[in-house]
């Protein structure tokens, strides 16, 4: 089995999501080659063969031509399953790649069962294992979803790649996210402080982890009633509903308004010294600590990373 | 027979669910708080999307709608907010309906039709300090003078006074005929000289709808501003009645409808003793008995409008929607309260307010006592 | 200039969700059905466009007769028309055969701009537009959250992860799918909603339309392992924040980047 991993690269750099490919290969234990557009500057570390376009010419966003650049390789190494990262290019590239190859597409891959692809359905509320009726698969991964035991560091050998493939489209250019301004329902990641965190004072350390998890930070009713945070970031039944991917309650008991604010976030750390807090009940881990002492100690390994 | 909604009607329900849950829930404790009414929000938009005028005809600058319809957007309103509801009510019930049903046709076309297009908001001044229940007893006077009548004396607990521009206004225009016949109905606007408002009421509920003073001090209007026929005044304040209690009857459908299902998401969140309180049947019963409540009110909401759509007579029925309806919302609001226990009795959930709201559904447009008459003297006579 | 949009009926998200007995599907019965909400801002995007240029608006929904209930909505949204591709079986099709459904109808009425959602809230492949686009031999732009006409090109926004947009330009005609935020969507006023009735809504019956087999088939639908009792660490704050990062890196997305 050989799977096609293509790798994206913005403004130069190659995505992180780029591992979880080469994990999903693991996982599936299929030979793997990669195809990139991007630049020899910058590579992903891959232990094989990659296929790179130079962006410079094809510029970051132009699926007409990215696509027949994919499909060329395709028919040079005629893999089985050609995988993308569920992000705003894969979502994009890969149904143009499917329909080229008239293959059935997996969107979303968060799991293989028995060899099956397992997506969600419905806010992922429900799961719906899939099978192709055709032998070339296309596949998307979910952010997340597969990752490496053990990072890798070969360097990979690089093999160029052209088209004289004329765009569709005119990439032009990117448009950076303006600065300021709080709206908690976009965040992925957010960091809460309750009345836990002792006082205005400690705000700050609630913050910097939400900054080394690059998120942002809220907090629960009394906090912001007490003046220590801004209700722009007030969570629960008087401030925001969040459902972001990952919800840190720090020093919050879980109050049922707070509770009612957070509790479809799809991942909750509770901090919090009172183990039977009712926050244990949604989350789904309950560190036992003092906020002051395990934030910063937190904080401090995201950091060095 | 046929219980379902249209679906006009439904898109109706789905449009101001959406609306009312988007725009009007989220400030609405914080208006009752501060016992402010935005007119921005509670009227100029209802306007926008065409509630202001629903019943009334296309030519007239409204939807065409029928009053089930208009019962749906009041009942959706008043489930996040009872002002807003109360504000859609008086405006459309009160206000505009008896120049639609009493109006000349330069009236309607004058008055009438702003007003359905959201333009200019509608107010009903009947009540007074010695007559409430009991509309004979009006003492306010219009004296004719030339083309003009001169208005004098003072309405109390008006709903929108003060930001309404069009007010009909009931004045003893005979004061020797008996008692109902020598009363007249007038359309009075804001801003006429002798024409000003009073104190503003401070309320149990309902908060963040204005009620206030009517006061008039030789306030002269014009002759033409006569609605209906000199001394029919009663009966245009009958019939504007009538339908001002298919309004607060959905009003009240739309508190208890809120309150409910506030009661029923706690009750499945809340644990105690390791279970959701809903799991246990003292709760899980007074529950249902709050849902069995709320569906028959409705279903008498239902009727009421739907006679009022399609030229029956509703009185009897309006009545007992009213009634129905209204102890309803005062009784489920309460069980609400009791159901979310000391969480209900604070202002982080809005049940407290829903039973402060609830309680003015009793009174206001015929107090229980009076639609209990209505009904009884109907079955009797 | 002529424009289509196409709409998904979903289940409102808030339902709690059954397999049925089939086992590869949610049970359809006692959910409360509404627009996809990625379309909405289709709809809406649709409807500036269509009072921009005066043109004409189609809205298209595949599904069975309850989808025209979710229809009659973009209608009194501002939609002209209605095509409602009558189909039992739609939940069973893959993202292939409904992109060729509306392919096949879009393919001989010369369409300007089609708009889809980026995606359905129920299935969520993403796949529906761009296949409609490939189908079509059009260029499409995903994912848009802002979109402005001159002339015959229109400019649009890409959202892109960590809230950078790509600014793409493409020429008409072209398909573009949603991103929510692109726009607001107008609530439907009372006299639109009175409108909607009169306006044409007609029905295909699928076979005239699906002319390809699926490529995909769900095998099963499951719900997903519940949530244990939540995992409790205790110790030094130091060994808690390292064990901490380790489950983040496991069984979150959000540090693996």
């Amino acid at each position: 089995m050989k799977a096609l991993l293509i790798a994206e690269s913005r403004e130069g750099k190659v995505l992180g999501s780029c591992s979880e490919l080469v994990a999903f290969a693991q996982k599936a234990g299929s030979d793997s080659v990669m195809f990139m557009v991007g630049t020899d500057s910058n590579l992903p570390a891959y232990d094989g063969t990659i296929y790179l376009a130079d962006a410079a010419k094809y510029g970051e966003y132009n699926p007409a031509v990215h696509k027949q650049l994919i499909l060329d390789v395709v028919t040079k190494e005629k893999p089985d399953m050609i995988v993308f990262s569920h992000s705003s290019y894969g979502w994009d590239l890969a149904p143009r790649v499917a329909f080229a190859l008239e293959a059935a597409q997996f969107s979303e891959v968060a799991d293989i069962v028995d060899g099956d692809p397992v997506v969600p359905a419905c806010n992922s509320k429900l799961r719906r294992r899939l099978k192709a009726k055709s032998t070339v698969k296309v596949l998307t991964l979910q952010a997340g979803a597969f990752s490496l035991a053990e990072p890798i560091t070969a360097s990979p050998n690089v093999e160029k790649i052209d088209t004289d493939t004329a765009g569709k489209v005119t990439f032009l250019g990117y448009e950076e996210a303006p600065k300021g301004g709080v709206d908690l329902g976009k965040a992925a990641i957010i960091v809460s402080a309750g009345r836990g965190v002792g006082g205005k004072d400690n705000i700050p350390m609630v913050a910097a982890l939400a900054k080394a998890l690059g998120g942002e930070y809220g907090a629960s009713r009394p906090v912001v009633d007490a003046e220590w945070v801004e209700h722009a970031r007030q969570v629960g039944t008087t401030g925001q509903t969040v459902s972001p991917k990952l919800y840190v309650a720090c020093g919050i008991s879980g109050a049922i308004q707070h509770l009612a604010g957070m509790k479809k976030s799809e991942f909750i750390v509770a901090i919090n010294t009172d183990k039977d807090a009712p926050i244990g009940e949604v989350a789904d881990v309950l560190v036992v600590a003092d906020v002051k002492q395990f934030l910063p100690a937190l904080t401090e390994r995201l950091q060095a990373g | 027979m046929n219980f379902d909604l249209t679906e006009e009607q439904k898109l109706i329900k789905d449009m101001v669910r959406e609306f009312a849950e988007n725009e009007i829930a989220p400030s609405a404790s914080e208006r009752d708080e501060e016992e402010r009414f935005d007119r921005g929000l509670m009227f100029d938009k209802l306007g926008e999307l065409g509630l202001t005028g629903i019943v009334f005809p296309e030519e007239y600058g409204g939807a065409g709608a029928d009053y089930i319809s208009y019962a749906i957007a009041v009942e959706e309103l008043s489930r996040v907010c009872a002002s807003t509801g109360v504000t859609l009510s008086a405006h459309l019930s009160l206000g505009s309906n008896p120049i639609y049903l009493f109006g000349t046709e330069t009236q309607k076309q004058k008055f009438l039709t702003p007003m359905a297009k959201g333009e200019k908001m509608g107010a009903f001044g009947l009540t007074e300090p010695a007559a409430g229940s009991d509309a004979g007893g009006t003492k306010t006077t219009a004296r004719r003078e030339g083309d003009s009548w001169i208005l004098n004396g003072t309405k109390i607990f008006i709903t929108n006074a003060g930001e309404a521009e069009i007010y009909v206004v009931m004045a003893r225009t005979d004061k020797d005929a008996q008692k109902h016949h020598g009363i007249s109905a007038f359309i009075v606007e804001k801003g006429t000289p002798g024409f000003s408002f009073g104190k503003k009421e401070k309320k149990m509920g309902i908060r963040s709808s204005p009620t206030m003073e009517l006061v008039f001090e030789n306030c002269q209007i014009p002759a033409d501003n006569m609605l209906g026929k000199e001394g029919e005044g009663f009966k245009v304040a009958m019939k504007t009645l009538d339908g001002g209690r298919i309004g607060i009857a959905a009003q009240a459908l739309g508190i208890a409808q809120g309150a409910l299902e506030a009661a029923v998401n706690y009750a499945k969140e809340r644990k105690q003793f390791d279970n959701p309180i809903a799991s246990f049947q003292g709760i899980m019963f007074q529950l249902a008995d709050m849902a069995c409540m709320v569906e028959s009110a409705r279903l008498l909401v239902y009727q009421a409008a739907y006679k009022a759509s399609n030229g029956q007579s509703y009185t009897q029925a309006s009545a007992m929607a009213k009634l129905v309806a209204s102890e309803t919302a005062m009784k489920v609001s309460t069980q609400a309260v009791q159901v979310l226990g000391g969480y209900g009795y604070t202002r982080e959930f809005p049940v407290e307010r829903m039973m402060r709201d609830a309680k003015i559904t009793e009174i206001y447009e015929g107090t229980s006592e009076i639609q209990r008459l209505v009904i009884g003297t109907n079955l009797t006579r | 200039m002529k424009i289509l949009v196409c709409i998904k009926q979903v289940p409102d998200m808030e339902s709690r969700f059954k397999v049925d007995s089939a086992g590869t599907w949610y049970d359809t019965t006692e959910l409360v059905w509404r627009m996809n909400e990625y379309d909405e801002y289709g709809v809406e995007q649709a409807v500036q466009l269509k009072e921009q240029t005066g043109g004409d608006l189609t809205v298209l929904c595949i599904g069975p007769d309850r989808v025209k209930e979710t229809m009659k909505k973009a209608l009194a949204m501002g939609c002209d028309r209605g095509a409602h591709v009558n189909d039992p079986d739609y939940a069973t099709r893959d993202p292939f055969e409904i992109g060729a459904i509306i392919a096949e109808y879009a393919s001989d009425k010369g369409f300007d701009v089609i708009f889809t959602g980026m995606q359905s809230q129920d299935r969520g492949s993403a796949q529906v537009g761009v296949l409609v686009s490939e189908l079509l031999g059009i260029p499409a732009v995903t994912t848009i959250v802002d979109f402005v006409l001159e002339g015959s090109t229109v400019n649009v926004k890409r959202e892109l992860e960590g809230g950078i947009k790509a600014k793409v330009s493409v020429t008409l005609p072209a398909l573009f799918t949603c991103q929510l935020g692109l726009n607001t969507p107008r609530y439907p006023t009372l006299p639109n909603i009175m409108k909607a009735k009169k306006k044409e809504l007609l029905s295909i019956p699928v076979q005239d339309l699906l002319k390809v087999a699926f490529r995909l088939e769900t095998v099963s639908m499951q719900l997903p392992e519940k949530k244990g009792g939540g995992l409790v660490l205790e110790g030094d704050a130091g060994e808690l924040a390292d064990k901490l990062i380790t489950i983040l890196k496991e069984k979150t997305g959000v540090l693996a980047k």
